[in-house]
């Protein structure tokens, strides 16, 4: 599949914004998000409407939640409210919880190796601060098994990633002080790079290693047994594109911008696995496992399958740190240590900005933070910049190969990609 | 310049003081100095910077103390001098005599004067002292408006003043604006210009509308979140009168009557109605028995508070729609072309924003960056360059500026047409700024 889907860019909304204090909506989100990645990109609507004619063009729309949030649905036909070149152009929306996005990207990578469609836009968008966050916490628990796990449940998510910590630290006996040390330091190298990602919603806040530790009080309270609000992500308003190209395309594309084909990324493996719904019964399956998530583990090896790669060669990750514990089981996952110690890796600096096997150096959901159905769209656009050595500051030197894990729920979807050269 | 380990804060009780202070301790990791009036005042001081960047960690490292008591040896061992006491030189000046006295060669000495001239502080210092001394102007509060204007003097060194910049940029977090020791530098000069220009209109405008007018015809789509007049009640018309004042006196420019204090304003002072921060000003909120509140606004042809008017003037509503549906060139192209008098206001206003702003370059700034960070991260305004590019360049923005007789800055004459005008779009993404 690696000669069939090319990505050819995309481009985010600014993750501080703040787009109901700006008095403006999801819907003009998604025009400035879709105006800005297609001018970066080098296409026009006059492009677009060309690939109409002949039916080569699809949009694709991730959307966790825009009914409870925006009181809209129907997201897949929005595009053509941003332009009328727009208009006829097959469109839909994606839901998978936080991995709304990713499902938007299987979807159109897809269409694309079935050669339906020769160039197809993926926007994921989330606006979340219409409502206060208790409100937000509930609508989030619909992306666990609500009757049973959120209903009535003070931000049901802290809680259930909590869980996951218990788990690791009875699972793999391991010292809670130095299990606690090292989530505090998951949450410093991710606030760290996001200080360096322009587009950031923390980019401006403090963090440091100390304030981590320091769990508890007013300040930094509990919000989920034993994590804090610094183990969360927080949720924010934000769209990000990627846009994808059949190979044909990309040769059009490649000469009409003086690009080499060799020089544009492919994406060379995907993942897809849905693990039980509820986490006790994740919990339940995994008795017995090495991996406390083996279906997220099984989605990252059928990655690595289709793209006959393995972890040796992946230079950059981009996880879904929805919490620090879910970025903490991503790391076994990956293959970067054996599960049980992730500790180690994390201790001797691996997953560190400039450390061997680095890990969301846009500083990921914690630092860039996480509009829901936007988030895997946006992993998805960090890893294209990695790997074309244009993410300015954040870039990993000499990134070849990247890695996404985009999850939903408490790890119940998993969707993994891999894009390089 | 040396590494900032250790750093004094006079003034540390102030809403400024405590809020650097918890920037400087949190952000620098640096040991601070709290020193105010009494010990007691520091410690509240200490209490306030914990709350404004809402960590527990910096309390531990910040030491509280009097000026009587701490002063001399807490400067001896400070890398950094932060100065934050009262806006006169009467104030500054003895406090600077003491500092100069015992700082250590090397050691950085800042104000965080808004307006008065760092040259002039600076000569309470020996040669060392001159050549580390600055404006460094936070803006309030500090961990969420990160502006720093660093104002240099002609006795700066200029690889300090990198140094500095540096540190305040990549350490704590600053946007850093680097101004000249120039009246109200540049953010206040330009934001205050335009604040007391449209404060002259209301009075001219009184019986249209007045105050509450000319918010609206500044409202939101012109770029800021809040209408200048506004923004001058909720910062006081205290301060606005020292601002506007002392730029008066000290700057002879093309817009140097627009800088004179409206009479209405000085009655409001004299009868101690400075704003929100005493109750009322250019406008009260009156809490009535049943819980609801009313805004009114101050009538300047009566004297009295009339309950705030709503407007309905279509071309605002137009354009307010166009940036609520994110097409910000669309909201100009209404403003460009809509008629009668308040569009006319609104025309005269964006230009002569826009039209001071590039003029300073040059005299209180080295580049236009440097007028539009102090705009955009100072103020919350969208800044002058953005604006070009949103009217549709340089041309047409000549072309509104040469209507509303305002004069067109040499910088924008030479701009070329086609290219981006706004060079910080990495950094500050203007459109965030306009408000539907």
């Amino acid at each position: 599949m690696s000669e069939k889907v090319f990505v050819l860019g995309g481009e985010q909304t600014d993750f501080q914004r703040n787009w109901t204090k700006e008095g403006k909506t999801f819907m003009s989100m998604m025009r400035e998000v879709l105006d800005d990645a297609l001018e970066k990109v080098g296409i026009s609507y006059d492009e677009i409407k060309r690939l109409n004619k002949e039916n080569r063009v699809a949009v694709f729309v991730g959307n966790f939640d825009a009914e409870q949030y925006a009181n809209q649905g129907h997201l897949g036909a929005f595009l053509t409210e941003v332009n009328p070149a727009l208009y006829g152009v097959p469109g839909a929306r994606y839901e998978a919880a936080c991995a709304s996005g990713s499902v938007a990207l299987d979807a159109a990578i897809t269409h694309i190796r079935a050669e339906d469609y020769d160039l197809a836009i993926v926007l994921g968008v989330e606006v979340m601060k219409t409502v206060s966050s208790s409100v937000g916490g509930d609508f989030l628990g619909t992306a666990a098994y609500y009757d049973k796990e959120a209903k009535g449940v003070q931000f049901p998510f802290p809680k259930l990633f909590g869980k996951l910590a218990d788990v690791i630290l009875e699972r793999y006996e391991l010292k809670e002080e130095r299990f606690m040390d090292a989530l505090a330091e998951i949450s410093r190298i991710n606030y760290a790079n996001a200080k360096r990602n322009p587009k950031a919603q923390t980019r401006t806040w403090f963090m440091n290693k100390e304030h981590a530790m320091a769990r508890g009080g007013d300040n930094n309270m509990a919000v989920g047994g034993r994590l804090c609000i610094t183990d969360c992500s927080q949720v924010t308003d934000g769209a990000a594109v990627t846009i994808l190209a059949s190979k044909d395309y990309t040769k059009e594309y490649a000469k009409k911008t003086g690009r080499k084909v060799d020089d544009i990324p492919r994406v060379k493996g995907w993942g897809h696995r849905v693990a039980p719904i509820t986490f006790e019964a994740k919990k339940q399956e995994s008795v017995g496992d090495k991996y406390i998530l083996p279906w997220t583990r099984q989605t990252v090896k059928d990655a690595y399958k289709r793209a006959d790669l393995d972890v040796k060669h992946i230079d950059v990750f981009e996880t879904h740190d929805c919490f620090t514990s879910s970025e903490y089981a991503a790391i076994s996952a990956f293959g970067i240590s054996e599960p049980g110690k992730e500790h180690i890796a994390i201790e001797e600096g691996t997953i560190d900005f400039g450390g061997k096997k680095p890990i969301n150096p846009s500083g990921g959901l914690i630092g860039v933070g996480h509009p829901v159905g936007a988030s895997g769209v946006r992993m998805m656009l960090d890893l294209y910049k990695q790997v074309t050595n244009t993410a300015g500051d954040y870039q990993v030197k000499g990134a070849k190969n990247g890695l996404m894990l985009n999850i939903g729920g408490s790890a119940t979807t998993n969707f993994v990609f891999i894009l390089g050269k | 310049m040396r590494e900032i380990k250790t750093v004094t804060i006079l003034g540390a009780n102030g809403a400024m003081g405590s809020g650097s202070a918890g920037v400087i301790a949190a952000f620098g990791g640096a040991k601070v100095h709290m020193l105010a009036r009494d010990v007691e005042k520091a410690k509240q001081g200490i209490e306030a910077a914990v709350a404004s960047v809402k960590t527990d960690t910096i309390r531990a490292r910040m030491i509280p103390g009097s000026y009587d008591a701490d002063l001399e040896k807490a400067v001896a061992e400070s890398d950094w001098v932060f100065e934050l006491v009262a806006e006169s030189y009467e104030v500054k000046e003895p406090i600077n005599t003491r500092i100069a006295k015992a700082r250590r060669p090397g050691t950085i000495v800042s104000t965080v004067s808004s307006g008065l001239s760092i040259g002039r502080l600076a000569k309470a210092y020996d040669e060392d002292g001159q050549k580390h001394y600055y404006g460094t102007h936070f803006f309030n509060p500090p961990y969420k408006m990160i502006l720093c204007e660093l104002v240099t003097h002609s006795g700066n060194d200029k690889k300090v003043t990198q140094a500095l910049g540096e540190y305040l940029d990549k350490v704590l977090g600053r946007a850093v604006v680097y101004t000249n020791d120039t009246p109200a530098f540049a953010g206040n000069r330009i934001g205050f210009q335009l604040m007391n220009e449209v404060a002259h209109f209301a009075e001219k405008y009184a019986d249209k509308g007045g105050i509450a007018l000319m918010d609206e015809i500044m409202s939101g789509y012109t770029g800021r979140a809040m209408g200048p007049l506004a923004t001058a009640d909720f910062v006081g018309l205290d301060v606005h009168k020292a601002i506007v004042d002392n730029i008066y006196d000290n700057t002879k420019d093309e817009a140097h009557e627009t800088f004179k204090l409206p009479g209405y304003f000085q009655k409001l002072i004299d009868a101690g109605k400075l704003g929100m921060k005493s109750g009322g000003g250019l406008t009260k909120v009156v809490k009535h028995a049943d819980g609801k509140r009313e805004k009114f606004v101050y009538n300047i042809k009566t004297g009295e508070y009339d309950p705030y008017p709503k407007f309905d003037i279509p071309f605002i509503k137009e354009a307010r729609q166009k940036i609520k549906d994110s097409d910000y060139k669309g909201a100009m192209d209404i403003v460009k072309n809509a008629s009668g008098f308040e569009a006319e206001i609104a025309r005269y206003f964006i230009s002569r924003y826009i039209s001071y702003s590039l003029s300073l370059v040059g005299e209180v700034v080295d580049t236009k960056e440097n007028t539009d960070g102090a705009m955009g991260f100072g103020f919350n305004w969208v800044p002058a360059s953005a604006f070009v590019d949103f009217l549709g360049g340089p041309k047409e923005t000549i072309k509104m500026m040469e209507q509303s007789k305002i004069p067109v800055p040499k910088l924008l004459k030479d701009a070329k047409e086609g290219k981006k005008f706004y060079e910080l779009g990495d950094k500050l993404d203007a459109r965030s700024l306009f408000k539907g």
